[in-house]
């Protein structure tokens, strides 16, 4: 008996050091040159910290390129942090088992449509921080200055749009900044939105999933009508070549377009100061809705897609902590916050009538575009993968807002990468 | 070519001699060529390798964007040395003929060979800037601007772009080479090619390139094995783009290895392995085809 | 007469083709950014050697100059040694596999780096090699290791045989023979293979982008994309650390150019 006590005591011992202990958590994430997401993670870190004290989580940042050459070592090494940000399109870590299931989380204080970009086999592995969707942001003193003006449903049809082009040309201005320099997915927002208009969410599925032909007559008919905007001069000469966020400074500062197709996130770097690659103080920055095609089924469609999130290492010793700090950041209040600093949307239910703080004008304008929208989940290359991602990427994203391939040679090549 | 004529053989002090070289050797190149074409019969995944017998061939055999790579490796393979090698062969002759300042050209012109293909890749993607790139002002001041172009951004001249890089770089070091077997030629042949009343042209075609003929052979095998190795200088301009007009093997297979949205490196390994196959037998062709013409006339 | 001032037009206008491109960067490394996007191609106004300790120091170049510094001597300094022991065995000892050996080490001069570069990245993962200089070096000394064997083997096998001959019989060991008898005569071929592969490993790209994914251990090559960052391309600071990363080389070229050429084009020249 006295044995036994003596056991259960030192037992008791053990374990209260073991709770008293700091348990350290490390966590990688993309976002090193982004300030404000940074500071909100950084933020949620310290909150976390503050009511959970014996755990340390300690933050590494990284450029998204060397984040992602760095996990796939890491993992595949055993040397993967315990938490780290991934994208919905990353299906290969899911794939190989490398992720923690998150069941556990809170989800009822996240979207249900986010919940499901982030599910594989019925499990969901990751929380939708971020979510966007592609806006068409504009200079409202250029535009006026083209003498065109944006109807109060906030959306130019085709025939507007190619005269803005025209006009916007003949003063030797840009139209449309993009560039497609040093990422997979901008370029192609000329296209995927368009014909999700023509297609409605239905077809548009079925189009990105293998089910209905690229050749299909609306497809062509909505691709003709990109090529006779970007042929009339839509995009930079140096669309090829120019960057993700230089084509944020060509757009507010030097040389300055008309217009810029970005995601909703265009504001984690804009409202950055402007020696740190931000708009120009006073920067007539409007927002509208991108342009009606013709003959479209369904022009209040619009993408919305998940894109920083955070995800757990199914080999962590800390899975307990790790979802901890998850749920910490799946409440209305840390949405709320989020939304107020971040100016994005996010996966995480929130109110965004209640949205205060010193940007509420933009989030005013923002909620705006979205009014009445039906929307659908996912940017095609967050559908595709293998070889169809490939092609798309190249064809869409880079050769044909270049309008260095053709519609037909589009048209083919999307076909013969969806062929078995 | 004298060898030492010992008959006891020292195996202690010549295994002691190959030892470094042998162990880096089998550790570094042998072992992994070994491990890559043992890769390409399995997915290797992270946390498991699954033998698949021959589905990554049937599926590389399939693949026409690795089709595709390797056309545009062995264009660049056959159109380089032949530019290479040939304006060479014109810049060495030119300073044969003793042309004043030769030193300071010979410097001068092997100065591209030197540089990092990182450093002449950025370089180059500035010359070929479409709106402020050397290639495109020359063209407007000389009044050709109808043929400034997007150099590197347009699939159809993406490639002959790049390719003129590497000549660029590489002719003025086949330059040097062909300069020293010139200097080497026997001068008692040449002076009886002169007193026999021969012309500068036949001079040349009869007797100057059979004599170092060897030499330019082996300029356009050793230009044809680095053309088919090149990896640098595409990753820094064009990373295989515009729509994989510049993609060659080397590019391809890193993207598959570590960029595409997958961790498994047995199919990276069997393009690897076909690759390896490949470059060995043109090499071996190469050399054979070209040896049977070196017969020296005199 | 005409013949030869056209010829000399043509040389002079190939040379600015040549040197061309370098010069060019050579001044915009002295001016800034902004002078250089009012006017590609002038001349620097005022000459700014600030900007070479701007990138030194606050680009983080020095630790880029510093592990390619590092990683490239010590892969020359073994790469040499094992090299010329292993010439030096093959080109003097008759024993039967000996030009199978030679043969198995000098074909590896064909093999596309593609062959060894996957399984290279899993065994150094598998081995705790991955991402570390120690690792980077290891493949550095394995990938010139073919070259520089087959050079001094054939400068070797050159030396008459009668020193071997004579140092035998002084009484000296196989291994006095080697460091005392055929290192010295062989200097200059192992300068030459000194020089040529420590450029070629100075300026080499592939194995250091896929086994080194750090900032803190990249190598210069790799360091000078670092400002080729997101935002707008800095241009001017991108043709400092151009220069940064020519200058070591040029001056080698300088000092050694015919010893280098010699290395060069060793082999190519029948």
């Amino acid at each position: 008996m006295r044995i036994a006590s003596l056991i259960i005591a030192a037992a008791c011992a053990l374990a209260s050091t073991a709770a008293t202990a700091q348990t350290k958590v490390t966590l990688w994430s993309h976002w090193a040159a982004e300030k404000i997401k940074r500071d909100f993670v950084e933020d949620a870190i310290r909150r976390f910290e503050a009511a959970n004290p014996g755990v340390k989580i300690e933050a590494q940042w990284y450029e998204k390129t060397a984040l992602y050459a760095a996990l796939k070592t890491a993992l595949r090494a055993g040397t993967a942090p315990d938490i780290f940000y991934a994208e919905p399109d990353q299906t290969e870590y899911m794939e190989n088992n490398l992720l923690l299931d998150l069941s556990s989380l809170n989800w009822g204080g996240i979207e249900p449509w986010a919940k499901e970009i982030w599910s594989h086999k019925g499990k969901p592995y990751g929380l939708p921080l971020e979510a966007w969707t592609v806006e068409l942001f504009y200079n409202k003193k250029l535009l006026a200055d083209l003498g065109i003006k944006v109807p109060s449903s906030m959306q130019l049809d085709a025939a507007a749009m190619t005269d803005l082009v025209k006009k916007a040309r003949v003063r030797n201005q840009t139209p449309m900044a993009l560039g497609a320099g040093d990422r997979p997915f901008p370029g192609a927002h000329l296209t995927h939105e368009a014909l999700l208009k023509r297609l409605g969410v239905a077809d548009y599925d079925n189009l990105l999933t293998g089910k209905l032909s690229w050749s299909d007559a609306r497809v062509v008919d909505t691709l003709r009508t990109l090529r006779s905007w970007i042929d009339a001069g839509l995009l930079p000469t140096t669309f090829t070549t120019l960057k993700l966020g230089e084509s944020h400074s060509y757009f507010h500062t030097n040389p300055g377009a008309v217009l810029f197709l970005n995601g909703s996130w265009y504001t984690s770097r804009a409202f950055n100061p402007p020696d740190k690659g931000g708009q120009p103080p006073n920067f007539p920055l409007g927002i509208m809705k991108y342009p009606a095609m013709p003959q479209a089924v369904c022009n209040e469609c619009r993408t919305i897609s998940v894109g920083g999130s955070f995800v757990v290492n199914a080999e962590t010793k800390n899975g307990r902590q790790a979802i901890a700090f998850l749920n910490s950041m799946a409440t209305p209040e840390t949405a709320s916050r989020w939304l107020e600093n971040v100016l994005v949307q996010t996966g995480i239910k929130a109110d965004y009538s209640k949205v205060g703080g010193p940007h509420a004008g933009y989030f005013k304008e923002l909620a705006a575009t979205s009014q009445g929208a039906r929307y659908y989940f996912g940017i095609p290359i967050q559908k595709m993968q293998g070889k169809q991602k490939e092609v798309f990427t190249q064809v869409f994203n880079n050769a044909f807002p270049a309008g260095t391939i053709s519609v037909d040679d589009a048209v083919k090549q999307m076909n013969a990468a969806y062929a078995k | 070519m004298q060898r030492n004529p010992i008959d006891r053989q020292p195996w202690g002090a010549i295994s002691a001699f190959l030892l470094p070289a042998l162990t880096i050797y089998t550790a570094f190149t042998a072992y992994p060529v070994l491990r890559t074409i043992w890769n390409s019969f399995h997915r290797v995944l992270p946390r498991k390798e699954e033998f698949v017998g021959l589905a990554n061939y049937a599926a590389l055999a399939k693949d026409d964007l690795f089709w595709r790579a390797v056309g545009n490796t062995f264009i660049w393979a056959c159109a380089s040395p032949l530019a290479e090698v040939g304006i060479a062969l014109f810049l060495a002759l030119a300073l044969y003929a003793r042309v004043p300042g030769m030193r300071f050209f010979r410097i001068a012109w092997f100065t591209p060979v030197l540089m990092s293909y990182v450093v002449v890749g950025i370089i180059w993607v500035w010359i070929y800037n479409y709106d402020w790139g050397a290639a495109n002002a020359i063209l407007r001041t000389l009044g050709l601007e109808r043929w400034a172009a997007a150099w590197i951004g347009d699939p159809k001249l993406a490639l002959p772009s790049l390719i003129f890089i590497t000549t660029w770089m590489w002719s003025g070091f086949n330059m040097v080479v062909l300069l020293a077997a010139l200097h080497s030629l026997p001068s008692e042949v040449i002076e009886a090619a002169e007193l026999d009343n021969c012309g500068w042209g036949a001079k040349l075609w009869h007797i100057i390139i059979p004599l170092i003929k060897p030499t330019l052979l082996n300029l356009l095998v050793l230009s044809f094995i680095g053309k088919m190795k090149i990896f640098d200088l595409v990753w820094i301009t064009t990373k295989g783009g515009p729509l994989w007009s510049t993609e060659t093997v080397s590019t391809y297979l890193y993207k598959r290895a570590f960029e595409w949205s997958t961790f498994d490196l047995g199919y990276p390994s069997t393009i690897a392995a076909v690759w390896f196959v490949i470059v060995l037998l043109a090499v071996l062709g190469l050399t054979r085809a070209l040896r049977s013409r070196e017969k020296l006339e005199y | 007469m005409i013949a030869r001032a056209f010829l000399f037009i043509a040389l002079g206008l190939y040379t600015a083709f040549a040197a061309g491109p370098f010069l060019w960067v050579a001044t915009m490394s002295l001016r800034t950014t902004s002078e250089i996007s009012r006017d590609h191609y002038a001349w620097p106004s005022t000459l700014h050697w600030e900007k070479f300790p701007q990138a030194w120091f606050n680009s983080n170049y020095s630790v880029y100059f510093e592990n390619s510094l590092v990683v490239v001597l010590s892969a020359v300094a073994v790469l040499t040694i094992a090299g010329a022991m292993a010439a030096h065995c093959l080109a003097r000892y008759r024993f039967r596999a000996n030009r199978l050996v030679y043969f198995i080490i000098f074909s590896a001069i064909i093999f596309p780096p593609q062959i060894t570069i996957i399984a290279l990245f899993q065994s150094l993962v598998q081995y705790g090699l991955y991402n570390s200089k120690l690792g980077l070096t290891l493949v550095y000394i394995s990938i010139q290791l073919p070259l520089t064997v087959y050079i001094l083997e054939s400068f070797f096998a050159q030396i008459p045989a009668d020193l071997f001959d004579a140092a035998r019989m002084d009484g000296y060991t196989e291994w006095q023979i080697f460091w005392k008898v055929s290192l010295p005569i062989a200097l200059p071929a192992i300068a030459t293979t000194v020089i040529l592969n420590t450029i070629l490993l100075w300026n080499e790209f592939l194995y250091a982008v896929v086994l080194i994914t750090d900032d803190a251990k990249r190598t210069l090559p790799l360091g000078i994309q670092r400002f080729m960052g997101d935002q707008l391309e800095d241009v001017g600071m991108i043709a400092t650390g151009l220069m940064i990363a020519i200058i070591p080389v040029v001056l080698i070229y300088l000092f050694f150019s015919e010893k280098l050429i010699q290395g060069m084009t060793a082999g190519a020249v029948k």
